[in-house]
């Protein structure tokens, strides 16, 4: 077993006698089993046996990053003097920076030994489940894994964390089906760190599942109205994850297109809308325990009572910008649940549709996005009335937060987010 | 170069199971340069051995980061106790799929490096020409990137191989706005196969290429929202490239067929019009190399071309040798891995519609009210064929003219649906290869077509 620890405090110590005034290096090994299962037959059976060297020093204000996979003494002496030929390339940036020296942290967290057998014997379970109480339902691929990494980050500023994570994830594409009808296919995954509960029982996959068998006989709809969209926790990441790289994110804010660049500290949403990003939330699994340049992780309110607190920066954007940097590098977003329950939700909707899947183009950074609308349903009167297909919807990613309807008081936890659904109105919205 | 560690451990393979070896490096370079800010500048290199090993119906997979004697018989032992594993709880009861003749192919191509330095003065080169040319833009960014995969394989019957496909490009992306103050991104990549070196040897050739995105940026910059309906377009050669590959390509890979998709109940029946045909190039187009050709594959498959649709009609799958046995066809090579720690699954090479005999200005002239869309930003499909690519160029057609750009919008529509509206087919074939294709693992992918005459339903406002 290699002594990760010993491999990344010798490297910084390396690229210091090369000439490097600040420096990181992160040495990671880990161990990952996985089983897979394609046109819902057991496949695969993976072990991985893996290891990673990611160096960055800074000389001069000039900043060089190199990656290998090998600790070898020749391997990581050849990197050490790549990284400094890499930094002395570049140009000059006084922005470049690493934390200053933080408490050491030595952390274990998640279930670092697998349990091969108990982990094969709940995927059987999964796809038992999955064939005797949605028969209409293929597996396309199922990806069950546990993967152990231990990882020591070591700085010039005398910071040591060692972390030892133990994750077990299940994601599963799946369709519905019956003769040549089909549904369109959908991804449910979560990530957990026991094997306490059958996965069926975990996160969406069953709600998922049933609402995947009920798309089969999907159809167009005729005209274009402009209504409500109702998103599911799992399309509502997908959209809180533009806004956050549209409006509040480094490439945004260093070439100053961002819509929400002076708008700190004012109100970008409906009042209703708390977004945490917050990894020490205790439903987040593994989550993450220092920044990429070597903080220490804290959550923080990116977004609170619809007001913008926080951009989500990197410490050399917010050098460069003059704003503050984010606590943490991670996207642990924990949403603030309403007080409407989901059915209510449905049943105040007048005409609009229930969002499970965006398919769309990359929003433009004034926010207008466009797209289809996948594992849909057409809702009318409170009432839903079918599955639909070649929807397509057109908005707004700023107006939306705007145009809140409601926010439902159930939320949902993958171990990676915790969400609840989101009615948003005056989208348009297109059929056939 | 990859040293070779693995030629002469055929001796290891357990009989009676198929079992690949396989030593592999993937070597990135990157600089991204925004607003003149050297926000990435990066060297990376992966590097390790894998095993795979195929027993009854189920396979099993070990890879390890080092690459050493050692490591080689560490992976074959624990690919071959997964597979017995798998096997023993599993029970298929496959048997052995077809062997292939015994032969080797010598590596054809020497990945040469770069200094950093190098990188960076190109890439500074072409940023200073666009800063000082165009102050108006509201940011600009240019990118380069390199990348490549060498491989060793054995295996235990099929081609022993050393190959390696190494790509380069620079990126241009230039933004500017309309005067109601509407976002306007253009990008272009500009490279392929190749080392940096033998893409790119002076920044100043680049420049024409500069100006002509500039100019279309700012043909943009004057455009107008396109009006949301069902119409007649005609889609660029990236557009149909990109239908090639996500729409239909995807349906039509033999382990999503398993899976359900819409192909399932289609071989042999009519998906498109008779002007359309599809095939997945294995590495030579018309007498040349296509642009990221595959020879061998990681099973040891000899790669040839994968006829999909012929004159409207579906007429294949692309096959791992599993899936090959299963649907009794041929593989033709289609099993490829990203990295050492990947095992092969059913990627796409360079897959396109085939050029026809219309001229372009023919097929402009023939529409009365629709669009002419150039360029894409990014495209979905499911495996339905139901499909949304952004549009990130493209113009009205107004009588049978070119009019205004229009500004970002999708287009979507159901595959098979919206190929049976193809009416014209244009005689240039366009190519591009600088994405990657995601499927569980990425993979380098080539995709091309010529300008295609249909109807979709495009997004408006």
């Amino acid at each position: 077993m290699d002594d990760v620890k010993k491999i990344a405090q010798g490297t910084i110590e390396a690229l210091q006698a090369e000439g490097a005034e600040k420096a990181q290096c992160t040495a990671l090994v880990s161990e990952k089993r996985e089983f897979n299962v394609d046109g819902g037959e057991f496949s695969l059976f993976r072990t991985l046996f893996d290891k990673s060297l990611s160096l960055m020093a800074i000389k001069g204000h000039k900043k060089g990053n190199i990656a290998i996979n090998r600790f070898d003494d020749e391997a990581v002496a050849a990197a050490v003097k790549d990284c400094i030929a890499v930094a002395e390339s570049a140009s000059e940036d006084e922005a470049w920076d690493i934390a200053p020296k933080q408490e050491d942290r030595k952390v274990v967290q998640g279930a670092p030994e697998a349990d091969v057998d108990l982990l094969f014997s709940r995927t059987k379970e999964l796809l038992k489940d999955i064939n005797e109480r949605f028969p209409k339902i293929i597996v396309e691929q199922m990806i069950v894994s546990h993967e152990k990494t231990n990882k020591v980050y070591c700085n010039t500023s005398g910071s040591v964390f060692d972390v030892t994570d133990g994750v077990y994830e299940v994601s599963v594409m799946f369709s519905g089906h019956e003769g040549e009808v089909a549904s369109s296919f959908f991804g449910s995954g979560v990530i957990t760190a026991d094997l306490d509960t059958p996965f069926i029982e975990l996160g969406t996959l069953k709600k998922d599942l049933a609402d995947v068998e009920q798309q089969i006989h999907q159809k167009p709809f005729e005209g274009k109205f402009t209504g409500t969209i109702l998103l599911t926790p799992g399309c509502l990441g997908s959209f809180i994850s533009s806004i956050v790289s549209n409006f509040a994110s480094d490439g945004v804010l260093l070439d100053g297109t961002s819509l929400w660049k002076n708008k700190l500290d004012t109100k970008v949403a409906d009042e209703r809308i708390t977004i945490h990003i917050r990894p020490e939330d205790d439903r987040i699994v593994c989550p993450e325990v220092y920044t990429n340049e070597g903080f220490l992780s804290e959550g923080y309110d990116l977004i609170q009572k619809g007001v913008l607190k926080q951009f989500k920066l990197s410490l050399y954007v917010a050098n460069k910008t003059g704003h503050p940097r984010a606590k943490n590098s991670a996207f642990s977003c924990v949403i603030e649940p309403g007080d409407t329950s989901y059915e209510d939700m449905v049943k105040n909707i007048k005409k609009g549709i229930i969002v499970g899947r965006f398919s769309g183009g990359n929003p433009g950074t004034n926010g207008e996005f466009s797209g289809v609308a996948k594992n849909s349903f057409l809702v009318e009167d409170g009432k839903i009335t079918g599955a639909i297909s070649e929807t397509m919807i057109n908005g707004n990613l700023a107006d939306i937060l705007n145009n809140l309807v409601a926010i439902s008081k159930e939320t949902v936890c993958d171990g990676m987010d915790v969400l609840p659904y989101m009615a948003f109105d005056g989208i348009v919205i297109s059929g056939k | 170069m990859l040293q070779d560690m693995i030629t002469g451990k055929r001796p290891l393979f357990v009989s009676d199971v198929h079992t690949e070896l396989r030593a592999q490096v993937n070597r990135k370079r990157r600089i991204n340069l925004l607003q003149g800010n050297l926000t990435t500048n990066v060297r990376t290199e992966e590097s390790g051995v894998s095993a795979r090993v195929y027993k009854n119906g189920v396979y099993g997979f070990s890879s390890m980061a080092d690459y050493s004697n050692e490591a080689v018989q560490a992976v074959l032992k624990a690919a071959t106790e997964n597979a017995v594993f798998m096997d023993s709880h599993i029970k298929k009861g496959k048997g052995m799929f077809p062997t292939i003749p015994f032969a080797t192919q010598a590596l054809n191509y020497q990945v040469s490096d770069v200094d950093q330095k190098r990188y960076i003065e190109f890439v500074k080169e072409i940023d200073n020409y666009i800063a000082v040319k165009y102050p108006s833009l509201a940011s600009r960014m240019v990118i380069m990137s390199e990348d490549s995969m060498e491989k060793l394989l054995s295996v235990s019957d099929g081609l022993d191989t050393h190959t390696v496909i190494p790509r380069s490009y620079i990126y241009l992306f230039l933004n500017t706005e309309t005067k109601d103050g509407v976002p306007i991104e253009q990008f272009k990549p500009i490279g392929g196969f190749g080392n940096f070196s033998d893409q790119f040897t002076d920044p100043a050739l680049l420049f024409p290429e500069v100006d002509k995105l500039y100019d279309v940026t700012m043909q943009k910059k004057e455009g107008i929202y396109a009006e949301a309906g069902y119409k007649t377009v005609i889609l660029g050669g990236d557009l149909s490239g990109m239908l090639a590959h996500e729409a239909v390509g995807h349906t039509v890979e033999a382990d999503l067929v398993l899976g359900g998709s819409v192909a399932a109940h289609n071989l042999n029946k009519r998906v498109a019009s008779d002007l359309v045909s599809m095939v997945d190039f294995a590495h030579t187009y018309e007498g040349a190399m296509a642009p990221l050709p595959v020879y061998v594959d990681d099973e040891g498959t000899p790669a040839e071309d994968a006829v999909l649709i012929k004159e409207g009609i579906l007429t294949g799958y692309m096959n791992s040798r599993e899936t090959a046995k299963h649907f009794d066809m041929k593989p033709q090579g289609n099993a490829r891995a990203y990295l050492f720690s990947d095992e092969p699954l059913i990627r796409m090479r360079n897959t396109a519609v085939l050029p026809g005999k219309s001229k372009l200005e023919d097929m402009i002239s023939s529409v009365e009210d629709g669009y002419y869309l150039t360029n894409t930003n990014n495209g979905q499909a499911d495996t339905t064929g139901e499909f949304m690519f952004g549009i990130s160029m493209g113009y009205e057609i107004k009588n049978g003219k070119l009019g205004r750009a229009i500004l970002d919008t999708t287009i979507s529509g159901v595959a098979f649906d919206m190929l049976k509206t193809v009416d014209m087919v244009s005689d240039k074939m366009t190519w591009s290869s600088s994405g990657f294709c995601g499927k569980k693992q990425p993979m380098p992918v080539g995709m091309g077509g010529p300008q295609l005459r249909c109807k979709v339903m495009i997004g408006g406002r």
